[in-house]
């Protein structure tokens, strides 16, 4: 229906007319069809046109209303019709409005080591360091986008694109020890919060096009979600920033030229605070990707980032609950600046059978005031994950591997633990595995966390979404394998296995005062079902279960008051989307 | 005499000092003067610089010319000014009006000096080198100082003990035998270090030329401290090593500040210092505390240092305390309700504890917790007292600080204790010295109102961590915004120089001794503080309160008997050492003795909706052990 729109809105125009006798593939010469060939089987058929043919033309109102005299109507409540409001229609000449509304909500039971309340515990008798470790979270978000697009974007980029999304959401965490939601134990053990985030707001102008290709050069301004590798192992984030990107040799080659002044997060909700001023921090993005290198059907990825830290001088920076989050309170817990440069390889596709998935980083800077010798310390960290697979009919067999390096020694004049700027890695069973769903305290030895929230790398920050980066942090030896079973259309459900390890506990040791903490973190095993009825993304339904099973050295660092030695991570979720 | 004190140390069991233990000579003493004395020299700021053994034997104090001049002799209200005196002022309290010893401008350098320098001793080891300055980050309202809801300091109210009042704490007439007291307790102000020979801990120095006995209220910047800078100087060539040092030591992830002075910063080469006699000055006598002739140091665990070796009481090597005459101190005695053997058997428990239990301070890593153990009766008489080999001095005084303070807390005369105190208080000669110090009768109604009319009557089993818990500047402890604690000074004015009660109880014998060490007083504070004509007897707080974790009572049923106090390592394993130390004790007795029954402890008490706390016990307790939970229902 479309083809036929687009050819109508072309021919109307003569210059297009004019250009059409020339249509052809660009860099295609022109076929000649051989004079002797047989036309056709059937001697009974009419002829084809000749290419160079003018056609008759008769004007119509527009493409649009066209369909609607067709008997197309308009259909805001079906997101499968022709809507006005998702954009099918222009709501002023070539001015498109997409809106479209997800609503997330997540339960979540789980339990992670737990430290009692310092001045205060829940109940009599709590004569140790390790309390109740169940919990749980409810959080709802309603995610509003709406765009308006200039451009008929069925076969050219948008001439522009301004969106904007603001997220609502209500979350509520249920404890069992005081002091762990807020300092003052007298505050109890449920927050109910809620919060308005912005993910997106930005204005993305078409500057060109190069080529025939409609190879282009845009620039996006405004909070705007980015990613800098395949997996988002580095930096993903919806954040302020500016970004030139476009293509080149039809599509072969993307590049990305960045700068981002990251907001600063709503500590429960996770969302963007643009109601305070952002961070000092920036993250300057450079990439370019080739598709189809080294095989046809891989894209590979070369990319470098930088990420300049002034917090510093901000003085001291707590959350919304009253936790210090800046500068994290380890070590000499003084303010510092950092510069650190991410030069990264990353992969993603199939060399025949087999996927790949696979990115290297090395990260090469300077910390003003290493936390643990308060001098300035060079960055020399590097991170390597790959995830290959392979698929058969319905199912598909992945194995896991990843290794961030660990700071050796917390003391001398170089960190060389890696940590991301902002990871969000879809890897090794992602959310649904315990270790990279769920943030762990390092109880005794701070107010940091061992692993971050939808983290997977160990870097003992105050959190993922305040804190600064930290390269004084024991590093991670990840191996595991996974199986995704498309059982139904409608249904998915997938395994996990995954073997973690330290790669180095010296930190930890310091951290804690407790020589030799064995490397072992030990076993994490999910599973999760996907459910989507309708086999659409309008709504799904996932439930997964995660457990893990402490190795030596996650005992040697944590316990619980119950003496539980499995930790589990529930998570059930519905998303609908309009 | 040599043969003599031989013969006793063998009669009286001392095992005898295995390894040679280093001293200071006196021409070290000389040394270390004249480098801090350069250094200030050079700085063009006259100090007074004093240096102490690791038992607190005050082994020289120079005096510079014009050293802390700028308010000399000032003097108390009522009291002539003496204008060949040097004094320092105590800081201010930041947050409003000072009450105290905040603001105190009476006191001589010297003074300061002598307390700076038995900081850096005492409060360090062979395991770990501690300085005044590690002292102010851990005793201040926040730990870190000025971190936003922070609990306060693990060491939140040391610096009230040594007092010149103890009763444990020897003075100058003993001899060289320590500990000694200090004059003004332990010191949080920047310029007090420890002093090592060949790694092992020989003393401490401390230096004053700031005028100001203060306290660093921020520790996230880098000070070029003069009081610092000049005892550095002091410590090159005896300094701590590199690897024992506060900073190299974490407490729940926070690394302790040692110097923010480095050695590069310093004004004069520590290395070719000025000789003593030619520089402005003179070594100086302090009444109470030096002769006026340099002298060298006692070798730890000497017998003539008052510490000593000893293989058989507990039945494993521990360190006693012994007097001048070689007389061995708190040897296991049966109280009221407790028996010797009792005594024996908790103490030995609360050693093998300590030995088994993994250390929060101290580097090697994995090294076993070094403690004083005191056992007391419930009026605070001492039944038994004994270290670890390597424990920190302070612990002495401290843990029996501690073991009282729980008796007499847990005491259901308490409340009647503190009456009669603000009574023989009111009938002393000095009159209240309003505002600086409150009757304890204040922070009795203000307990009363906030734990019912019964507080300290009821017999509530009071740990030392509850009762710090009590006597924080904000209750719950840390957190802005909140009632002052009920044993603390009001939120605005509680500081490390103005605690609440455990201030007052003593405050009148700080004052009459520094007062005695001017000129200004005709005698010295007696050695027991906190004198009350009770009917609990003498002994109750005769060293003072104390404030921060490390002690349980010991009940035989429903009665309270006793109370074992420990200092000396984190105070997470103070905690379980008196606690598991007592329990295991008990299972192994089975005469009926125990920590206090559950239901009488003070973490069954939820004052405004906080729980009190009874004891914390460690995250990982235990060397060659994973075994976590370790106190958990006991």
């Amino acid at each position: 229906m479309r083809l036929i729109a687009a050819l109508f809105w072309l021919v109307m125009s003569p210059a297009y007319a004019d250009d059409l006798a020339q249509l052809r593939r660009p860099g295609v010469p022109p076929r000649e069809v051989p004079a002797d060939a047989p036309l056709t089987v059937d001697p009974g058929a009419v002829a084809p046109p000749s290419r160079d043919l003018r056609y008759e033309m008769a004007p119509v109102p527009d493409r649009w209303r066209l369909v609607e005299t067709i008997g197309v109507p308009d259909d805001p409540w079906n997101p499968y019709r022709q809507s006005t409001i998702k954009g099918d229609r222009p709501i002023y000449k070539d001015y498109f409005f997409g809106f479209s509304a997800i609503l997330d909500t997540v339960y979540e039971p789980r339990s992670f080591p737990v430290p009692v309340g310092l001045q205060s515990t829940g109940n009599p008798g709590d004569n140790d360091a390790f309390g109740r470790t169940p919990s749980n979270v409810l959080s709802s978000s309603l995610i509003i986008s709406s765009a308006i697009i200039k451009g008929d974007t069925a076969y050219k980029p948008p001439d522009f694109e301004l969106r904007f999304t603001p997220v609502i959401n209500k979350n509520r965490v249920e404890v069992d020890e005081p002091r762990l939601l807020y300092p003052d134990p007298s505050r109890g053990t449920t927050r109910t919060d809620q919060f308005i985030g912005l993910q997106d707001a930005f204005l993305d102008y078409h500057i060109r096009n190069v080529s025939d290709r409609y190879d282009f050069d845009s620039i996006r301004v405004g909070i705007q979600p980015f990613i800098s590798d395949f997996r988002g192992f580095l930096f993903q984030d919806n954040q302020l920033g500016v970004r030139l990107f476009g293509t080149r040799s039809n599509n072969l080659w993307q590049y990305n030229i960045g700068w981002f002044r990251r907001l600063e997060k709503d500590t429960n909700s996770g969302l963007n605070d643009a109601w305070h001023e952002p961070r000092h921090d920036d993250v300057f993005a450079v990439n370019l990707y080739r598709q189809d290198f080294p095989v046809l059907g891989f894209t590979s990825q070369a990319t470098v980032l930088h990420n300049r830290n002034r917090e510093g001088e901000e003085g001291f920076h707590y959350d919304k609950n009253g936790f210090l989050q800046r500068p994290a309170p380890i070590g000499f817990e003084r303010p510092r600046d950092y510069d650190v440069t991410y030069f990264g390889l990353n992969g993603d596709g199939h060399f025949g059978r087999f996927n790949l998935t696979a990115s290297a980083y090395y990260a090469h800077g300077k910390d003003r005031n290493n936390p643990f010798t308060d001098e300035q310390a060079d960055i020399r960290a590097y991170f390597a994950a790959a995830e290959p697979s392979i698929d058969f009919s319905w199912l598909r067999l992945r194995l896991s591997g990843a290794y961030a390096s660990a700071d050796r020694d917390p003391f001398d004049r170089k960190e060389t633990g890696f940590d991301a700027i902002f990871e969000n890695p879809q890897f090794a069973g992602a959310d649904t595995s315990y270790w990279i769903r769920q943030a762990i305290p390092l109880i005794g030895g701070g107010g940091v966390a061992l692993s971050g929230r939808n983290g997977m790398l160990a870097s003992l920050r105050s959190s993922k979404e305040e804190g600064q980066s930290n390269f004084n942090n024991p590093g991670l030896v990840l191996l595991g394998g996974g199986a995704d079973l498309d059982i139904l259309p409608e249904l998915r459900f997938s395994l996990n296995a995954n073997r973690l390890w330290f790669a180095d506990t010296k930190v930890l040791d310091t951290l804690r005062m407790q020589e030799g903490i064995s490397r072992d973190i030990g076993w994490d095993l999910s599973a999760a079902l996907i459910y989507r009825p309708f086999q659409t993304q309008n709504v799904v339904l996932r439930l997964s279960g995660a457990v893990l099973l402490p190795g030596k050295g996650f005992k040697e660092l944590f316990d619980s008051f119950e003496g539980n030695k499995t930790y589990y991570s529930v998570l059930s979720n519905i998303v609908l989307t309009y | 005499m040599t043969r003599a004190l031989l013969l006793l140390a063998i009669l009286i069991g001392i095992s005898g000092n295995a390894r040679a233990q280093q001293a200071l000579t006196a021409a070290e003493v000389t040394q270390i003067l004249s480098q801090a004395a350069s250094e200030a020299q050079a700085r063009g700021r006259p100090a007074a610089i004093a240096v102490v053994d690791r038992v607190g034997n005050v082994l020289g104090v120079f005096q510079m010319t014009g050293a802390n001049n700028a308010d000399p002799g000032v003097a108390p209200v009522g009291i002539p000014a003496n204008p060949a005196l040097r004094t320092v002022r105590v800081f201010d309290n930041p947050r409003g009006q000072n009450t105290g010893l905040n603001g105190a401008p009476f006191v001589p350098d010297t003074l300061a000096a002598i307390t700076k320098a038995i900081t850096g001793a005492y409060l360090s080891s062979n395991g770990n080198a501690f300085s005044t300055r590690t002292a102010g980050q851990i005793v201040q309202n926040q730990f870190n100082p000025g971190e936003r809801n922070a609990p306060s300091g693990p060491l939140y109210g040391v610096q009230f003990s040594q007092l010149p009042c103890s009763d444990l704490n020897l003075r100058a007439t003993s001899g060289t035998t320590g500990p000694k007291r200090s004059p003004l307790g332990l010191s949080a102000d920047p310029g007090g270090f420890p002093l090592y020979k060949n790694g092992e801990l020989v003393g401490g120095v401390g230096a004053i030329a700031d005028g100001a006995y203060g306290i660093d209220v921020n520790v996230f910047d880098r000070d070029q401290d003069t009081d610092e800078l000049i005892a550095l100087a002091g410590t090159v060539g005896f300094d701590a090593p590199a690897n024992i040092r506060a900073d190299r030591i974490t407490v729940d992830g926070k690394l302790l500040r040692f110097s923010d002075a480095a050695r590069g910063n310093l004004a004069s080469d520590p290395a070719n210092p000025a000789a003593l006699s030619s520089i402005a000055g003179s070594v100086v006598a302090v009444t109470g505390y030096f002769s006026g002739t340099i002298q060298a140091g006692q070798a730890f665990l000497a017998i003539t240092s008052g510490f000593a070796l000893d293989g058989h009481t507990y039945g494993l090597l521990s360190v006693i305390l012994v007097d001048h005459t070689a007389t061995r101190r708190y040897d296991p005695i049966a109280g009221a309700g407790l028996t010797a053997a009792e005594v024996t058997s908790i103490m030995r428990h609360a050693l093998t504890v300590a030995g088994s239990a993994r250390a929060q301070i101290r580097q090697p890593l994995n090294s076993s917790a070094q403690v004083t153990v005191s056992i007391v009766s419930g009026t605070g008489e001492v039944l038994a007292l004994a270290r670890t080999v390597d424990a920190p001095v302070f612990g002495t005084d401290v843990s029996l600080q501690k073991a009282r303070s729980a008796a007499f807390l847990s005491s259901t005369q308490a409340a009647s204790f503190l009456r009669l105190t603000d009574t023989a208080r009111m009938a002393a000669p000095v009159p209240l010295l309003s505002p600086l110090e409150s009757l304890v009768t204040t922070y009795l109604q203000q307990a009363q109102g906030l734990l019912g009319p019964n507080a300290f009557a009821d017999g509530v089993a009071m740990s030392a961590r509850a009762i710090g818990n009590m006597a924080r500047p904000t209750f719950p402890d840390g957190i802005g915004g909140t009632p002052s604690g009920p044993l603390s000074r009001d939120a605005a004015e509680a500081t490390p120089g103005s605690t609440g009660l455990q201030l007052d109880l003593v405050f009148l014998d700080i004052v009459t001794h520094v007062l005695f060490v001017r000129g200004d007083a005709p005698a010295d504070a007696a050695s027991q503080c906190t004198r009350t004509p009770a009917p609990m007897g003498t002994r109750v707080l005769a060293n003072g309160l104390q404030v921060f974790p490390g002690g349980v009572p010991i009940f035989r049923g429903e009665t309270l008997v006793g109370a074992i106090g420990v200092s000396g390592d984190g105070i997470d394993q103070d905690d379980m050492i008196a606690f598991l130390g007592l329990h295991r004790a008990a299972s192994e007795l089975g005469t009926g003795l125990n920590n206090a029954p559950a239901a009488r402890r003070a973490d069954q008490l939820t004052p405004n909706g906080v729980r009190l706390r009874y004891v914390s016990c460690p995250v990982q307790a235990f060397l060659g052990s994973r075994a976590t939970n370790v106190c958990r229902g006991l």
